[in-house]
């Protein structure tokens, strides 16, 4: 997900513009030389500013190169992962997940919603299904226990309600 | 003075506290040694927990999960090369390089020793500072908080490992994120595109679980699994640590002096702390040469500063509102939950809660020695637990929680957007400390700039005059044009250094 500097400074100043704009469009508060449109318009033009500074590389030398740890011959190295064209697209997962889970929560139930979140985020981490399906089976009902039962939390019962 | 002190003590020694304190120290423990699972992360995920906490029990489950946390993170670094948590990043080689030379025990050992020296520096720090602090801050008026407010965020961009100007926006980032909603001076809805879910505008905690939790599950999906823990029979780990702490009580006071100050700083914290402070022991030292072959000195002065950053990163936090780390960001969230809101009259009114926190502070700092070398011992069973079964409850956790923090679904959603938010930021070099700083500090910013421009009548001049307005804000502007200084300095210079080698 690198993208160059240029993308993410061109998105800061479309979005530092709307702002300014959708603040400059607010009401005023009558009777008051200031109101909830000043804030917005000052962080906006803010953000546009340095979405231009960015796309003209100014403060691109102050950025340091992460450290990576060289590895050592004690370490074998880890073999390098496939790289599909889709694998970037695996980082969207788990916000997936979480939409999923907000779309079926109510429906299905918290057991069982979560049950196949667990099962898919931990395949999708390279474990066998020997490891995935008993912790998808239950992980849900530890969580529940404490969220739900001790600490009150109304987790939706759906079509699997717990047996407490 | 001792009547608060008692009360402290009666507030502190419920079983709920000391149940809660116990298992959030367990908590912490874990997480933090579990590589790629931050401090921040462990305390963002126990907030949902804090809110069926009474207030005192709530604020020992974040103080002692991330004391014992941050001193966790070394247990990988030293075994593995790994750091648990990035605040052990910085000496990560060191402590593995002492452990191949068969030390593994002496480094271990300076890590939990070292680490509760510095948390109890921390706290004293918090505990000398902030009293006389807070006396000031009552006079203060909105035109000082906002300069403090503004230099708050500076700090947060000038200490960024990362260029100011992508810091700032991530600043600017955070700050429209607090715009949202009808809490604003009009009381009009703003920037909610019709959704009656965001009228209430984006709630920080949520946003913070999505930043350092959900982001790091997401970097999981595209890194290889570290490796596991080779099994290993450790000797006495407290052996020689006196010795040590005579040899370099220097270095050990310096390293908590600035692991102090870089907590205060707002948005600086352990990870910062520890980097200067193990570049500053390289640099004083009087045998630099042996760094980076298994020397124990930059982790003395290190260990000493990352945990020093804890404590004293709530001293801007309760006084004022301002995170001195992202742990204290979210503290701040529960505080203002619990009615403790951050505040120099905290200090008069909540004495005794203070206290509680000073003592809490010191007891979860004295618990890490025997809690750590425990955990020392089984580190290797737990590091068996593979990736792939802690990330899906770490996901659930992050589902849960934020459902929990308002018992509404749109949390969720937030959790899942600001996990994407992270993710972006964290891989162009935006840094999320600032982003979060905003968020946090949002809303008091523009309370303070509004009211103010308010009562001086849209002119700009009364927020000079106060004295101590004007000195806060001659800082807030230096530390704004102080990048700007470094690059023209740098501009500058290359021609000089050309002439000087031509000559």
């Amino acid at each position: 997900m690198r993208l160059p500097d240029s993308v993410t400074g061109s998105f800061l100043v479309v979005l530092g513009a709307a702002a300014a704009y959708g603040g400059w469009l607010l009401p005023p508060v009558p009777g008051q030389p200031v109101g909830p449109n000043v804030f917005p318009l000052v962080i906006g033009s803010g953000l546009a500013l340095c979405g231009l500074a960015i796309v003209f590389g100014i403060g691109h030398s102050f950025e340091e190169e992460e450290e990576l740890i060289p590895l050592e011959d004690g370490q074998a190295a880890a073999a390098p992962p496939p790289q599909g064209k889709l694998y970037g697209l695996r980082a969207l997962l788990p916000p997936a997940l979480l939409l999923f889970y907000v779309l079926a929560a109510d429906r299905l139930g918290f057991i069982i919603t979560a049950a196949i979140m667990v099962y898919v985020t931990s395949t999708a981490l390279g474990a066998k299904w020997k490891l995935a399906l008993p912790l998808a089976a239950l992980s849900p009902f530890a969580i529940h226990l404490i969220f739900g039962k001790l600490l009150r939390v109304p987790l939706p019962a759906g079509l699997l309600p717990t047996p407490w | 003075m001792l009547k608060t002190l008692i009360e402290a003590f009666a507030l502190i020694s419920t079983w709920e506290v000391i149940i809660a304190m116990f298992a959030a120290s367990v908590y912490g423990l874990v997480i933090g040694s579990l590589p790629g699972l931050s401090a921040t992360m462990a305390t963002a995920l126990l907030v949902p927990v804090t809110f069926y906490l009474s207030p005192i029990a709530a604020i020992a489950t974040i103080v002692a999960a991330s004391s014992m946390a941050i001193f966790s993170g070394d247990i990988p670094g030293a075994l593995l090369r790994i750091p648990g948590t990035p605040a052990s990043a910085a000496y990560a080689d060191e402590a593995y390089a002492m452990t191949r030379k068969g030390q593994a025990e002496l480094a271990l050992g300076a890590g939990v020793w070292f680490s509760a020296v510095g948390g109890i520096a921390g706290v004293l720090s918090l505990m000398i500072l902030a009293p006389p602090l807070a006396e000031i801050a009552l006079s203060f008026s909105t035109f000082e908080y906002f300069w403090l407010a503004l230099l708050g965020l500076m700090c947060a961009t000038l200490v960024a490992r990362s260029s100011p100007v992508k810091a700032i926006a991530g600043m600017f980032l955070g700050l429209l994120v607090s715009c949202v909603g009808i809490e604003n001076p009009g009381g009009v809805p703003r920037f909610t595109f019709g959704l009656t879910d965001l009228f209430g505008g984006i709630e920080p905690i949520p946003a913070l679980v999505g930043v350092f939790a959900v982001a790091q599950v997401m970097r999981a999906m595209l890194t290889p699994e570290p490796p596991p823990l080779p099994r290993r029979k450790f000797g006495s780990i407290m052996a020689g640590q006196w010795k040590l702490t005579k040899k370099y009580h220097w270095q050990m006071t310096r390293g908590n002096i600035v692991g102090i100050i870089i907590g205060v700083l707002p948005g600086a914290g352990a990870d910062m702390a520890a980097w200067v402070s193990y570049a500053m022991s390289k640099r004083f030292s009087k045998e630099p040469e042996k760094f980076g072959t298994g020397h124990v000195e930059g982790l003395v002065e290190a260990g000493a500063s990352n945990n020093a950053s804890i404590a004293s990163g709530w001293v801007p936090s309760l006084l004022f509102g301002i995170p001195g780390d992202t742990i204290a960001a979210i503290a701040i969230g529960v505080l203002y939950m619990k009615g403790l809101n951050p505040g120099p009259t905290l200090f008069t009114e909540k004495a005794s809660s203070m206290y509680a926190i000073y003592l809490m502070f010191i007891i979860a700092n004295i618990m890490m020695i025997p809690l750590g070398i425990a955990m020392i011992r089984i580190a290797a069973y737990i590091l068996l637990a593979p990736r792939s079964a802690i990330m899906p409850v770490i996901m659930l956790c992050c589902a849960v929680g934020s459902f929990a923090i308002g018992n509404n679904m749109f949390g969720v959603v937030t959790v899942a957007a600001f996990g994407v938010i992270g993710y972006v930021m964290e891989a162009n070099g935006y840094p999320v400390a600032a982003m979060v700083l905003g968020i946090v500090m949002g809303t008091m910013v523009e309370q303070a700039f509004v009211t103010s421009l308010i009562k001086s009548d849209g002119s700009i001049l009364p927020f000079f005059e106060r004295p101590v307005a004007a000195i806060l804000a001659a800082m807030a502007i230096g530390a704004l044009l102080w990048p700007v200084m470094v690059w023209v300095w740098r501009k500058v210079k290359p021609p000089q250094a050309a002439a000087a080698t031509s000559r």
